[in-house]
C-alpha cells in the first residue's frame, strides 16, 4: 500500500514538473510566433511602401520628362505611326 | 500517583498540574489563527475574487490594437493613386529632455524645422507629451533614433501617399494625418476605405514580450481597395494640356472632363490650379476646388445642339431646312438678340456650324417652354450628377412655368441657366450614344458598355452629331478642335462671366464640348478655360486646342485606330527596294 502511494506521489510530482515545462515551452513558442507575425506585418508594410515608391518613380510626369529630356523622344502622332491590322503577317516591309 | 505522600525528590511546585484551560486556550488560539487564514483565503478566493483577478490582469494583460490598413485607391489599370505606408512620428516629453544646444540644433536640422519652432514646442516643461513632427521619412527617423536623445520618442503611424501628385489631386482628394478622408474620393468613400481596427488581449512578461493570448482575437478588417474609372495616363495628359493652356492664355483657371462614351466611366477629370496632396500647407480654396463639378456657369452656345435636336425630334425642321437669319438680329419681347456676324439664309446644319443665335432662337420660339425644359432636364441640367462626390452641384434650371418669351429665347442659346462642366460633358453623351443618356460613374464599370436612357431618336442624335462635326470643321467655329488622324465634332461656347447681378465686362469663359471619333464615338471631352486674359478668349481659340490634344492622346492610349487618313511623316526610312 505505502509503496503504491510512493509511486503515485512520484508520478504526481513528475507530471506537475512536466506541466511546468510544457507551459514554459508553449509560452516560448507563442512568443516566437508572435515575433514572426510582427515581422510578417513589417515586411508587408515595407512591401507596400516599396510598391508606392516604385509607382512614384514611374508616374507619367516623370516618364514624360525623362523621355523628352534624356532620351529625346517625342509624343507619337498618327502621322508617325504605322498601323498594322491584327491579322497582318510578319515579314512585310512597311 | 499523587497520593498524600510527599516525595522530597520532587518539588511540589513542579508537581502541580497544569490547568487544562491553558492548553485549551493555546489550541483555541491556534485554531483561530487557522480560522482567520481560512476566512482570509475564502475572502480572497471567493468573495472578492473578481477584484483581485482584475488587479492581476491589469498588471500583466494588455489589449493590443490591431490597426486596419486603409484601402488603396487604384486607377482603372490597377496603378496606385493613393496608398498608406508606415511613417514615423516623433514626440517628446519636454520635462525629461536634456537641453544641450548642440543636440537640439541637430534635432531641429533633422526635423527640418527652425530652431525657434522647436524651442517653442518644448518650452513648457510641465507637458508630458508633445508631437515634434508627424510622419517623417524613414531615413530621418533612423537618424533621430541614432542621436539617442533622452525624452524623444518615436511612434509608428500610417501616412497616405499620392504618387500621381497634383494631376489627380481633385479626384482622389486626400486624407489627414489621422487617416480620415478630407476631400474627393478619400472623403466620399472614407468608410469603406478605412476598415475597422481589431484587437486582442495578451499576457506580457516583465520584459514586455507577449507570452500568451487570452480570449478571442478580434481580427482587423482592412479597408477595401477602390478601383476608379480614371486612367492615370489620360488624366495626366489632360491635366498637362490644361495647365499649359491656362498658363499660355493667362487664365485664372480651367477644367477638363473626359468621359468614356461606351461605359459612362470618367476617364479623366482635371482642374487647374491644383495642389500637391503631399504638401498641404497654405492651400487656398481656389486650388482645392474641383471646378469641373462645383463651379457652374452659363453654358452659352453649347446648348444650341439640344435645341436643334429638339426641333428635329418635334418634326419642326430637317437638317437641311432653311431659316432666314438676316440681318443678324431680332427682337423678342423688347430685347434684341444678335449674331456676332450677320448671316443670310442658313440651313439647320449651318446654324449649328456657325453658331447663329438668331437661327437658334427662331427654332426655339416654335416650341413650348415645357418641351425645352423637358429636353434640358432629361439630359441632366438642373440635376445633380449621380456621382459619389462631395460638393457636386446641380446647376440652375428654372421651372418652365415662369419663363417669359425673352427668357425662353436666351435659354435656347444657353443664357439664364447654369451647369457645371461635368454636366455639360454628360449631356453631350446623348449625341455620342445615338440619343441615349449614359449613367456616369467614377468607379471602374464591370462591363465595357452600358445601356442608357433614351432621350431622342438615334437618327436625330446622328444628325446633330454631323452638325457638331461641321462646327469643328472648316467654316465652323472651332477648326482648332480638329486633331490629326481622328474625326471630331463639338461645339464651342464663350460666355460673359456673371458678376453680381450683371455681366462682367471683358471677363469671359471659353469652353468646348466635343465627341470623337465622330462615326463611332468613344469619348466625350469637355474643356473650360476661365478668364483667359492673353488676348484670345473665344472657346474655339482657348479651349478647342486642349480638346484636340486630349482627344489625340486619349484615343491613342485607348488603342483606337485613326479613322481619318493621315499623310504619313515617318522619319525613319523604310528599307529601299533594290531594282
Amino acid at each position: 500500500m505505502t509503496r503504491l502511494h510512493g509511486v503515485l506521489l512520484l508520478a504526481v510530482l513528475a507530471s506537475a514538473l512536466y506541466l511546468v515545462y510544457v507551459q514554459y515551452e508553449s509560452r516560448r513558442l507563442f512568443a516566437e510566433i508572435d515575433q514572426a507575425r510582427t515581422q510578417a506585418r513589417k515586411l508587408e508594410l515595407e512591401n507596400e511602401r516599396l510598391q508606392v515608391e516604385k509607382r512614384a518613380q514611374a508616374t507619367p510626369l516623370r516618364v514624360e520628362r525623362l523621355a523628352r529630356d534624356q532620351l529625346q523622344m517625342r509624343v507619337a502622332t498618327p502621322a508617325i505611326t504605322h498601323y498594322v491590322s491584327g491579322g497582318a503577317l510578319a515579314g512585310g516591309v512597311p | 500517583m499523587n497520593g498524600r505522600s510527599i516525595l522530597y525528590t520532587s518539588s511540589p511546585l513542579l508537581a502541580s498540574p497544569t490547568p487544562l484551560w491553558r492548553s485549551k486556550l493555546i489550541v483555541l488560539a491556534i485554531a483561530m489563527a487557522f480560522g482567520a487564514l481560512a476566512a482570509r483565503a475564502a475572502y480572497i478566493q471567493v468573495l472578492s475574487n473578481d477584484f483581485y483577478q482584475r488587479q492581476g490582469e491589469v498588471r500583466f494583460a494588455r489589449t493590443l490594437e490591431l490597426p486596419a490598413n486603409r484601402g488603396r485607391i487604384l486607377d482603372r489599370n490597377g496603378l496606385i493613386l493613393a496608398s498608406s505606408v508606415p511613417a514615423t512620428s516623433i514626440w517628446a516629453i519636454p520635462e525629461d529632455m536634456e537641453r544641450q544646444p548642440s543636440e537640439l540644433k541637430r534635432l531641429a536640422q533633422l526635423l527640418d524645422m527652425p530652431m525657434a519652432e522647436l524651442d517653442k514646442k518644448i518650452q513648457d516643461e510641465d507637458k508630458t507629451f508633445v508631437w515634434l513632427k508627424r510622419q517623417v521619412d524613414e531615413s530621418v527617423a533612423k537618424d533621430i533614433a541614432a542621436l539617442g536623445l533622452r525624452g524623444v520618442y518615436q511612434r509608428k503611424e500610417y501616412k497616405r501617399q499620392y504618387p500621381e501628385g497634383e494631376a489627380a489631386a481633385h479626384v482622389v482628394g486626400f486624407a489627414n494625418v489621422e487617416n480620415n478622408g478630407q476631400e474627393g474620393i478619400e472623403l466620399s468613400f472614407n468608410q469603406s476605405l478605412a476598415g475597422r481596427a481589431g484587437s486582442r488581449r495578451v499576457i506580457k512578461d516583465r520584459l514586455g514580450n507577449v507570452v500568451e493570448a487570452v480570449g478571442e482575437e478580434v481580427p482587423p478588417v482592412d479597408g477595401r481597395d477602390l478601383q476608379l474609372s480614371i486612367d492615370s495616363k489620360v488624366q495626366f495628359f489632360a491635366y498637362q494640356q490644361l495647365r499649359d493652356a491656362v498658363l499660355e492664355h493667362k487664365a485664372k483657371a480651367g477644367s477638363v472632363v473626359v468621359l468614356d462614351a461606351l461605359s459612362g466611366e470618367v476617364l479623366a477629370l482635371a482642374n487647374y490650379p491644383s495642389y500637391s496632396p503631399a504638401k498641404r500647407q497654405n492651400l487656398s480654396g481656389a486650388q482645392l476646388r474641383n471646378r469641373a463639378l462645383t463651379d457652374t456657369f452659363e453654358p452659352g452656345s453649347t446648348m444650341k445642339p439640344f435645341i436643334a435636336a429638339l426641333a428635329l425630334e418635334k418634326g419642326l425642321v430637317t437638317p437641311t431646312s432653311t431659316i432666314q437669319t438676316a440681318p443678324g438680329r431680332m427682337t423678342v419681347g423688347g430685347s434684341t438678340i444678335s449674331d456676332a456676324h450677320p448671316h443670310g439664309v442658313l440651313t439647320i446644319n449651318e446654324i449649328i456650324q456657325k453658331s447663329s443665335n438668331v437661327g437658334t432662337v427662331k427654332m426655339a420660339m416654335q416650341m413650348q417652354p415645357r418641351e425645352m425644359w423637358e429636353m434640358y432636364s432629361q439630359v441632366g441640367f438642373g440635376q445633380k450628377p449621380q456621382l459619389p462626390f462631395p460638393g457636386a452641384v446641380s446647376g440652375r434650371l428654372r421651372a418652365f412655368k415662369g419663363w417669359r418669351p425673352i427668357e425662353q429665347a436666351t435659354m435656347s442659346y444657353g443664357y439664364g441657366l447654369s451647369a457645371s462642366l461635368f454636366q455639360l460633358a454628360h449631356a453631350y453623351s446623348v449625341f455620342a450614344r445615338d440619343g441615349e443618356l449614359l449613367p456616369v460613374t467614377l468607379l471602374k464599370a464591370p462591363q465595357a458598355s452600358v445601356a442608357g436612357v433614351r432621350v431622342m431618336q438615334a437618327r436625330h442624335a446622328n444628325a446633330v452629331r454631323s452638325m457638331l462635326h461641321l462646327a469643328a470643321g472648316p467654316g465652323g467655329t472651332a477648326p482648332k478642335a480638329q486633331t490629326m488622324g481622328y474625326s471630331v465634332g463639338g461645339k464651342t461656347g464663350t460666355a460673359h462671366k456673371q458678376e453680381g447681378r450683371g455681366y462682367a465686362d471683358k471677363k469671359y469663359r471659353g469652353f468646348f464640348v466635343g465627341i470623337a471619333p465622330i462615326e463611332q464615338p468613344r469619348i466625350v471631352v469637355a474643356v473650360m478655360i476661365d478668364e483667359p486674359s492673353g488676348g484670345k478668349y473665344f472657346g474655339g481659340d482657348v479651349a478647342a486646342p486642349v480638346f484636340s490634344q486630349t482627344v489625340q492622346q486619349t484615343l491613342r492610349l485607348l488603342g483606337i485606330a485613326p479613322d481619318v487618313a493621315v499623310k504619313p511623316q515617318i522619319v525613319a526610312k523604310a528599307e529601299e527596294e533594290s531594282f
